[in-house]
């Protein structure tokens, strides 16, 4: 029975992986949501933290806490250092730009041969196990929740809402925006440090245009109400393609349609509820 | 006579018994890209397996008579996907041998894992470097490209006089990026001067900038590392700005395909490719495998279907060799195994990649068909 | 060669115009960003694939048959998502969400009908000629794209700004609740943008398709990064900027891989797109426009 039971544990592995992972991208994406800003640039996060990261552990011999440090703070710089120019922009000139700075780390890391260039780096070691994943990702839930409940959560709120009376009412804007993306990229590199160690290898074009929007749906889908949103919409679109596998080649349309149909008879996400707030 | 009847009961019960071990198939796994941008290498593959089988099957299975089956994961050239098929194979269908996957990205996730799970695994389409390399029990029959290339560009250089090149390469994609480094090498080991080297990327279909630029460099021939879309641009619009015919087009594994000559038409001509197989190789084997083919889905195969269908023989001989399915006796059965098959001879070297290259052939494109350099049809 | 690498620069930037022209309407007027024009952009060139094969029709039928088609659908998968959308007052995430479920669908439907392999037009399709002018080649289809980018530009300037149509949708695009109120047919006028940007999407698909040989699936997806760069660099909505960026990006992209590092080529546009973002977020032509979250 053990054996049973551990084989297909064995079996679902990577899935299971796959759910924490796409759990802390949504909530990656969720930070930025919850201000009020549209996101498209976690995937060039993601990018950047797995590989730096692999980097780390594969070519330089360093033990994995290094390997996770590096991917949190690699990310974290970058957005810090082009976070400035991009404060001013607002909305979609935002997440435009995001994409932008995505495809160019995307051509960067291609060019960059040490890193493996278009081969991607390969042998990764294996590090961390289910209880790390799922135990960051229900840490992030609890910091979020109680985030979302104090002052803190009431001026992202007020951002969200209306961005020019929340300045009005005293909010520093730019800053709450500047370290809202910079936890961002955190979690987004964190996100994929851990991914690129479970699967061994990586390559640049994991991290384009297509994963950007792929991050962002899970917020969307789960609704950015509170932090369980984003997850719960990251579980079901993770599962979703194992579950629809049996339907082959229109599998990614019927994928494509519960997506449209989901959106269109719940616009604000699965989980709209708002977070109540104690203070 | 309690005795008797107990031991005609044992005796029909061993018969029944073993009456259902002869009929129970050997269910083997694989993993190719059945949908998505990618299914075209992958579903030749899955055709030709379906079409080995059926002839194996026919002719009396393996291990005595029983029937072998194939359980497919698509992959949708998606990683993650590759990696979760394997591990249903392994862990929830238990095959003793998983085939595939079709890209060698994918494989280089999910080869560390098969390996670790001690399963053996062989990529009949992964022709990067360093495949094999990821542990004892990844196969590869895909020749790869480091095998194939250094005798084209030797042909290009003794039977053309070709002394400088221009090289074009898509720089995004593993599999192009992994054959022009061979191009690289081998244009230095011949002592062939390369005048420029320029990049695309895989997808692009603007083409214009870099063939100009190599056009006024006058090389001998241009080499092309690209898959078969972005080859067939670079072949018309290199045409259209006026490269003259002189200057031979050189392509790597991507070229080998018919829609070379579909998309660009007379462009494509004189094109040269190196080839593990060719469509009309006049050789027994191979034409009954093209006609049996051809009969049962209507197309011709290509590269990727007869590497496929080799690769299945292979597999057979290896499982009647190791007489079951037991992993171990499966890798060193298939270590030792030989097959002459469409492909020609067939073995693995210690590294387990192909043994022999003598099968390669260089092809030259003349009015929509591949026909042997240096024969007149 | 500098001639010749000018000449590919212009025919290049005229692909970039055409696609964006569609593209910064959809984006400018509408004010959403809808990830489904590269489907349409892949439907008219399919259309226009069709029609030629079944029909046998030339380019200069076809190629207006794949425009319709593709202005068709563009109609219908707004009238069928956002306007319904739009009318519940979802948030404007809703509406990105809903055209990227949409696309996945389109897109692999499109790849179940046909596959994903390319295909091209006959060779007879369209005047294939080459010409040699004081030593610079150019093709037919390509002299063809970029008198149809100049053309199309132009007869869409003239329509947004010279007739009443035109005011009717720059007032929509403006303040659409003031031009309600001052009679303007609101849904109208959002049917007849959706029409125009899916078709111009749908002409370009056919020219560019033609030009490349090169009709797959999922030709449209490579396109939508570079029209995001283009329409943001001419400014959102300006259909001169999205045809000036677009010929620019061309040129330097051309010149960039024919002087500099072919490598490069692809980064040009990206970094150009993100120094516009920073230096002058409107674009070329935009206007600062009131601020839309």
């Amino acid at each position: 029975m053990l054996d049973t039971l551990s084989d297909l544990y064995w079996t679902y592995q990577n899935v299971i992986h796959g759910v924490a992972v796409n759990g802390i991208l949504a909530l990656s994406v969720y930070v930025v949501l919850s201000i009020g800003q549209l996101a498209l640039g976690q995937a060039a996060f993601m990018g950047i933290g797995a590989y730096f990261g692999a980097i780390a552990t594969t070519k330089l011999g360093l033990p994995f806490p290094v390997a996770i440090l590096a991917s949190i703070l690699t990310p974290a710089a970058v957005a810090l250092a082009i976070g400035a120019p991009t404060l001013r922009l607002t909305g979609v000139y935002l997440a435009i730009s995001m994409l932008g700075l995505g495809e160019i780390s995307r051509l960067l890391l291609l060019n960059w041969d040490y890193a493996g260039g278009a081969l991607g780096l390969s042998g990764i070691p294996e590090r961390g196990d289910v209880y790390l994943l799922y135990g960051v990702l229900i840490v992030l839930i609890i910091a979020f929740i109680f985030v979302g409940r104090s002052r803190l959560g009431r001026a992202m709120e007020a951002m969200r809402e209306d961005e020019t009376a929340a300045g009005v009412m005293g909010v520093n804007i730019p800053r709450y925006k500047l370290a809202a993306l910079v936890v961002s990229a955190m979690l987004a590199g964190l996100a994929g440090c851990l991914s690129a160690h479970l699967s061994s290898f990586i390559g640049p074009n994991e991290y384009g245009f297509e994963e950007a929007t792929t991050i962002l749906s899970f917020a969307l889908l789960g609704g950015i109400g509170t932090p369980l949103g984003p997850v719960a919409g990251a579980t079901i679109l993770t599962l979703l393609p194992e579950v629809l596998r049996f339907l082959a080649d229109y599998r990614l349309m019927i994928n494509g349609a519960i997506i449209v149909i989901a959106i269109l008879f719940m616009p604000r996400g699965l989980l709209s509820w708002r977070m109540k707030r104690t203070v | 006579m309690r005795i008797a009847l107990v031991g005609v009961i044992a005796a029909a019960l061993i018969s029944v018994a073993a009456a259902q071990d002869n009929k129970e198939p050997v269910k083997l796994g694989a993993i190719e890209v059945l949908t998505g941008p990618n299914n075209r290498y992958g579903i030749p593959a899955q055709r030709a397996f379906d079409l080995a089988i059926e002839e194996i099957n026919k002719a009396g299975g393996v291990l005595g008579g029983r029937p072998i089956a194939i359980a497919y994961e698509d992959s949708a050239g998606n990683k993650d996907q590759a990696m979760n098929a394997a591990r249903k194979l392994i862990g929830r269908d238990k095959v003793p041998l998983i085939l595939g996957p079709t890209l060698s990205n994918e494989m280089f996730a999910v080869g560390p894992v098969v390996n670790d799970r001690k399963i053996p695994i062989i990529g009949t389409s992964t022709t990067a470097n360093g495949i094999t390399a990821i542990g004892p029990w990844v196969f590869r029959t895909a020749m790869p490209e480091s095998d194939v290339i250094p005798v084209t560009l030797k042909t290009a250089k003794e039977k053309l006089g070709v002394k400088k090149v221009v090289v074009m390469y898509a720089n995004d994609d593993a599999f192009t990026k992994s054959a022009y480094d061979v191009m690289k090498d081998t244009l230095a080991k011949l002592g062939v001067e390369t005048l420029a080297t320029e990049t695309f990327s895989d997808k692009d279909t603007d083409f214009t900038a870099q063939l100009t630029k190599a056009k006024n460099l006058n090389p001998d021939a241009i080499v092309v590392s690209a898959h078969v879309d972005s080859g067939s641009g670079i072949l018309l619009q290199g045409r259209q700005l006026g490269i003259g015919k002189n200057v031979r087009f050189i392509g790597g594994n991507g070229f080998n395909s018919p829609k070379l000559a579909e998309i660009a038409g007379e462009a494509a001509d004189g094109t040269l490719v190196g080839s593990p197989w060719f469509l009309a190789k006049k050789d027994d084997v191979n034409q009954k495998f093209v006609k049996s083919y051809k009969s049962k889905y209507g197309e011709d195969p290509d590269q990727f279907a007869a590497q496929a269908y080799d690769s299945m023989y292979l597999v057979a001989r290896a499982i009647n060799a190791a007489g079951g399915t037991e992993p171990e006796k499966l890798r060193s059965a298939l270590q030792k195994v030989t097959n002459v098959g469409v492909m020609g001879p067939f073995s693995f070297t210690e590294g387990r990649d192909p043994a022999d290259t003598s099968g390669v052939v260089i092809l030259e494109m003349q009015g929509g068909k591949f026909r042997i350099f240096g024969e007149t049809s | 060669m500098l001639q010749q690498q000018l000449v590919n620069g212009v025919v290049l930037g005229a692909t970039y115009a055409l696609f964006a022209l569609g593209f910064t309407m959809m984006f400018g007027v509408l004010g959403v960003i809808n990830l489904t024009y590269g489907v349409y952009f892949a439907l008219g060139a399919f259309a226009a694939l069709w029609a030629s094969k079944a029909i046998g029709l030339s380019v200069w039928l076809a190629l207006p048959v794949g425009a319709i088609v593709a202005g068709c659908i563009a109609v219908i998968v707004d009238t069928l998502l956002l306007t319904r959308l739009r009318r519940a007052k979802a948030p404007e995430l809703s509406s990105l969400m809903v055209t990227i479920g949409a696309t996945l669908f389109l897109y692999t439907g499109l790849s179940v009908i046909y596959g994903t392999e390319v295909r091209r037009f006959a060779p007879d399709f369209a005047p294939s000629a080459a010409f040699e002018i004081a030593g610079v080649r150019i093709v037919a289809t390509q002299a063809l794209i970029v008198v149809a980018a100049l053309l199309m530009a132009g007869a869409l300037i003239w329509i947004v700004r010279g007739t009443k149509v035109g005011l009717a949708v720059r007032g929509v695009a403006e303040n659409p609740d003031a031009a309600a109120l001052m009679g303007v047919n609101g849904a109208l006028v959002t049917h007849l943008v959706s029409f125009m940007s899916g078709a111009l999407g749908g002409a370009a698909g056919v020219l560019i398709g033609l030009n490349f040989n090169a009709i797959q699936p999922f030709m449209g997806e490579n396109m939508m990064l570079r029209g995001f760069a283009v329409i943001i660099i001419g400014g959102l909505g300006d259909l001169r900027g999205a045809l000036i960026a677009g010929f620019l990006l061309g040129i330097i992209e051309v010149l960039t891989a024919g002087y500099f590092a072919s490598a490069a080529k692809d980064l040009v546009a990206f970094a150009l797109l993100v120094l516009t973002l920073w230096v002058r977020p409107v674009g070329l032509f935009g206007r600062a426009a009131a601020k839309r979250a």
